[in-house]
């Protein structure tokens, strides 16, 4: 019985993780959206959907969110992908009744989303974001106005500030601990979050 | 509508289908376990006392059902099951086919709704998954209620659709929630496009949009509107009625414009109050309202700004490692998401490049500082030439102000002439600011402390002005009270005559009453001081929106043409625009309530307007704009502006008399006594002697005192608190850099050890404690033995292996096999004498370890 229980309370969280997240009238709005971006009318989306978005055609980092849509190896999503994608940006409610303790957390919540904007800077998803890596995003942030020598220099002093077990890389705790970041991240306002942008 | 509600069905269908599917799961499987349990129960009973029909018995049983935990259904179930495997049988036949019916059925149901909640993985087009999702719903929907019948059925149909209407309800009214919020949808529009930070202007926008609308409510709701339900009418008495000489001009738009004529004798000035103590049936007490509201209009600005400053400070200790990681914070945030628009994402490069480069800068060069002299001289000439500025505009309202009062005496003067302040003040207002900034070039500041320094200056530029429009103002008032008195005079001595003369003439006992607009008046100043504060108020909005039109819009064409450097400056915008207004409007709220309405409107139209030209114009700057609620700087200007706006009010409300007859306060010595009078005849008495006890200045410097000392105490608190945290704060950063090091060398040194140490340091800690759980665990006691044993051989140090154990410990634990002194407290030293004399290898940690693990595998 227990089993059963359980099992039945797992399910319930797997469901509650995307569709707690969005109301009623957000999923409707998505999903208009959603069949609005679908040039191809086939029920999924492709990158070239996506880069039509001004938001994310000029984002340094617009190719890397949109591979954040895509599951490994994938060219397409379908709408509860996307929806899976979006429940990321969604402001944390702040009301603690609703958080169930025995239930996965949701998508919006802390860790999980510092762990979408992780993996965005993570290319290779060693969980570790490297100078190499770091230097790249530099290089799509700037372009061309700062030497490279500069952009080491900074992506030096980047990871001497967040590296805490010398391996001169940031690992995820590492990324986590930026103190302000983490603010900044979870922060309403602040959020880089273009939910409203896509829908 | 219908297609509306086909569509969100729609929606439902394919995004929340796992959701329904797996909430009618539990709702089956509770269904079918009860059911189960109720029908073995029902033909227990059967036997019993033959029941009459197998419907009622179930509809009975799911009531049950809905009422009882599924784990009292267990129970019954497994009891039942003893009795009913002897009874079965009995039950007959028709039963048993409508039980099989229904078992099908369900069966069926069961089928459908896997196929629901498996739809989602099957690779068929999304038309044809709709087409089968919604047979299958229907199918669902159909039978999953028929299962249910007779009185149970109703009751499960009720609370299903309660339950559907209430998540219905709930989603309505988070909709509703978010439409309720204004102009969101705007905001977020802008925000699209310029960024969050340019959103964050409007929001604040919004905030004081919201704040003026609560004034708006308490002036309008306590005064205003009273005076006009309750109050006299107008043309009653000479205070509201346009004297007879104004009376042919009173209506012409020209002198409406300059608020004289009748806006002048309407509710929305000060002098249109009358001073009963009560009006109406409900014997309302206005002029005590109206001092109230005046002063609460001062209270809840300046505490609507201390809370939200507090409510900052509060957030802002929350990001105390600001100076750790400045390039990590730049790194990983500086782009904002937000940004839609090519113009602005150009902009933003370019302000991430001179950011990172400045951080560069003041990496290598914070002390590196070539010509300090010149730059020393050329900052004190900048100051000066400020300064200069400043008194120069400063001498020119003066000047101004005198001569609109020279003009105001003669008659026939022409527009400009009339409007002389204003026009002058509007123009230092659009020039100065671009002065200054092309000094402040010279004194060569970092971007952000040269825009404080900015801000500053332009702030102390409206100060200035507005304060010496006052002084030249208050000149004019103190003018008035002088005449005042000599009217009257004239006005007792009127009213006199008229009588005797009535009396005189020996006709009857009452006179025909002598017409209000022909009473003698004095000046009232207080109205005159609401009209100059309105006109000035209307003026700076006019300003407003035609720099805004003209100015931003010309701008922006030849930013779009010409070149791409010269960008919107949004924060000067934001000190010339909203905090200039706020002064003007809370100082001139006690002379003309009517003022706030003309802000709500102006902040509205405002909000449209700048929003227009920020969609339609406006390429924004590259600055980082945070003129937002969360800015305390802001705030803090705020409220500096709201303490200089309550010193003239709090003055004239203090030492000036009142005019004679006009105003709510007419007839007192001064504007406070009115809390006075009502204490003293509208309390009881003891109440009033406690007032007066209260007001005694021997009570109140002591309170004063005490409330000095209380912020001397609660500062020096504040600061130890702060002493304390900077204490922790270097503590842990140096923890941290000692634990990077010993990382360092420790990974450098050896990385196996690293891994060891993991497995070791828990064994350590609880390491008999473990002993006793494993040995209860272990399924087989005898093995329990050689464990302690070869623990006890590994202690002494002997060779601990015998014989055929090997093969019973395939992979034992290694938390209880292993009890060595850890190793973390000897491995940065190797050169230590090992505590236990191990045998063993010259290498202690790798040698050791290994073959202590290698053990049971053997």
């Amino acid at each position: 019985m227990e089993k059963v229980n359980r099992s039945r309370d797992k399910q319930k969280g797997k469901k509650d993780t995307t569709a707690e997240v969005f109301s009623h009238s957000q999923i409707t709005r998505l999903y208009s959206r959603f069949t609005s971006l679908d040039k191809g009318e086939n029920g999924t989306l492709s990158r070239e959907d996506f880069q039509r978005i001004p938001e994310l055609a000029i984002n340094p980092l617009g190719d890397r969110i949109i591979n954040a849509f895509f599951p490994e190896g994938e060219d397409q999503v379908n709408f509860r992908g996307f929806m899976r994608t979006l429940a990321h940006f969604r402001p944390i409610e702040d009301n603690e009744k609703s958080k169930d303790q025995n239930g996965p957390e949701p998508l919006n919540s802390r860790s999980n989303k510092l762990h979408f904007a992780f993996r965005l800077y993570d290319l290779d998803k060693d969980d570790k974001i490297s100078r190499d890596e770091l230097l790249q995003v530099l290089r799509m942030m700037v372009g061309v106005n700062i030497s490279d020598e500069q952009l080491g220099s900074i992506a030096d002093r980047t990871i001497q500030e967040a590296d805490q077990d010398g391996d001169s890389a940031i690992s995820f705790a590492e990324f986590v601990k930026v103190g302000k970041l983490h603010f900044y991240l979870l922060n309403e306002t602040a959020h880089p979050c273009f939910l409203h942008t896509l829908t | 509508e219908k297609d509306k509600e086909e569509d969100e069905s729609k929606e439902e269908d394919s995004c929340s289908q796992q959701n329904r599917a797996s909430r009618k799961k539990n709702y089956q499987q509770k269904n079918s376990d009860g059911k189960k349990a109720g029908e073995e129960g029902s033909r227990q009973r059967e036997r019993g006392k033959k029941a009459p029909t197998k419907d009622q018995k179930e509809s009975e049983n799911k009531e049950k059902k809905t009422n009882k935990k599924e784990k009292e259904g267990d129970d019954k179930q497994k009891t039942d099951r003893k009795n009913s495997t002897t009874t079965s049988s009995n039950s007959s036949d028709e039963e048993s086919l409508s039980e099989e019916e229904l078992a099908m059925l369900m069966e069926q149901v069961e089928q459908k709704k896997k196929l629901i909640s498996t739809m989602r993985n099957k690779p068929w087009r999304m038309m044809k998954k709709l087409s089968v999702l919604r047979e299958a719903q229907a199918f669902v929907e159909k039978f999953e209620g028929a299962l249910g019948k007779g009185k149970g059925k109703k009751l499960y149909a009720y609370k299903m659709m309660m339950a559907k209407k209430w998540v219905k309800f709930k989603r309505d009214f988070d909709n509703f929630k978010t439409q309720c919020i204004p102009w969101e949808m705007k905001i977020k529009e802008v925000e699209s496009h310029f960024g969050s930070s340019v959103a964050s202007y409007f929001i604040f926008l919004r905030w004081m949009y919201g704040v003026n609308l609560v004034l708006f409510g308490l002036i309008f709701g306590l005064v205003i509107i009273p005076e006009i339900l309750m109050g006299m009418p107008y043309g009653s008495m000479p205070r509201k009625t346009v004297p007879r000489a104004e009376q042919a001009t009173a209506m012409d738009f020209s002198v409406l414009w300059d608020f004289e004529g009748y806006i002048k004798y309407s509710a929305l000035f000060y002098g249109y109050y009358n001073n009963q103590r009560t009006i109406g049936w409900l014997k309302y007490r206005l002029p005590m309202a109206y001092f109230t509201v005046g002063i609460s209009v001062f209270g809840y600005s300046l505490m609507v700004v201390i809370r939200s400053m507090a409510r900052n400070a509060n957030e802002s200790t929350a990001d105390g490692d600001d100076d750790n990681f400045i390039f990590s914070w730049k790194m990983f945030t500086s782009w904002d998401y937000l940004i839609g628009n090519p113009e602005t994402a150009d902009n933003k490069f370019a302000s991430i490049t001179t950011s990172f480069k400045e951080s560069i800068v003041d990496e290598q060069e914070s002390n590196k500082d070539e010509n300090i002299h010149l730059r020393r001289f050329l900052r004190v000439l900048a100051n000066v030439l400020i300064i200069c500025c400043l008194c120069g505009s400063g001498y020119l309202i003066y000047f101004v102000v005198k001569r609109s009062q020279t003009f105001s005496k003669m008659q026939n003067v022409g527009w400009y002439e009339r409007n002389e302040v204003e026009i002058v003040m509007s123009l230092l207002g659009m020039f100065c600011p671009p002065l200054f900034e092309t000094i402040a070039a010279l004194e060569n500041y970092h971007p952000r402390i040269g825009l404080k320094w900015q801000l500053g200056r332009i702030f102390a530029l409206f100060l200035g002005n507005l304060y010496t429009f006052l002084l030249a103002l208050m000149d004019d008032v103190n003018e008035k009270l002088a005449e005042e008195d000599v009217v009257k005079n004239i006005t007792h001595w009127t009213l006199l005559s008229h009588h005797n003369s009535s009396v005189g003439n020996g006709s009857t006992a009452t006179p025909p009453p002598l017409d209000p607009a022909d009473v003698p008046r004095g000046p009232c100043w207080e109205t005159t001081v609401g009209i100059e504060i309105v006109r000035l108020t209307v003026s700076d909005i006019l300003v407003t929106y035609i720099t805004i039109l003209v100015g931003d819009f010309i701008r922006a064409c030849f930013v779009r043409f010409m070149n791409y450097c010269w960008c919107w400056d949004l924060e000067a915008g934001f000190v010339s625009h909203n905090c200039l207004s706020p002064f003007l409007f809370r100082m001139g709220s006690f002379y003309a309530p009517g003022l706030v309405g003309i802000n709500v409107l102006r902040l509205l139209t405002s909000m449209y307007f700048q929003c227009w030209a920020v969609m339609s114009s406006n390429v924004p700057h590259a600055r980082v704009f945070k003129a937002s609620k969360s800015n305390n700087f802001y705030m803090g200007l705020l409220l500096l502006i709201l303490f200089l706006s309550l010193l003239p009010v709090a003055y004239t409300i203090m030492s000036l008399p009142p005019s004679f007859d006009c105003g709510p306060f007419s007839g007192k010595k001064r504007m406070y006594e009115v809390i006075q009078e009502t204490i003293e005849l509208d309390f009881p008495l003891f109440v009033a002697k406690i007032f007066s006890y209260v007001a005694n200045p021997g009570l109140i410097i002591p309170a004063i005192l005490l409330m000095v000392l209380a912020i001397y105490y609660l500062n020096a608190v504040a600061e130890a608190y702060q002493r304390a945290n900077a204490e922790l704060k270097k503590k842990m950063q140096m923890q941290r850099e000692e634990e990077k090091n010993k990382r360092n060398n420790k990974a450098s040194t050896n990385p196996v050890l690293q891994d060891l140490e993991d497995l070791f340091t828990p064994s350590t800690k609880s390491e008999s404690h473990l002993k006793e759980a494993e040995d209860k665990k272990i399924d087989f006691p005898n093995r329990t033995s050689p464990v302690v044993k070869q623990d006890k051989a590994a202690a002494l140090g002997g060779s601990p292996m015998t014989g055929g154990r090997g093969t019973a410990f395939t992979l034992p634990p290694h938390m209880f096999v292993t009890r060595p002194p850890t190793p973390h407290v000897w491995a940065p030293y190797p050169g230590q004498p090992r505590p236990r004399g191990y045998p063993l290898g010259p290498v202690p940690g790798r040698g050791r370890g290994q073959p202590r693990y290698s053990y049971p595998a053997q």
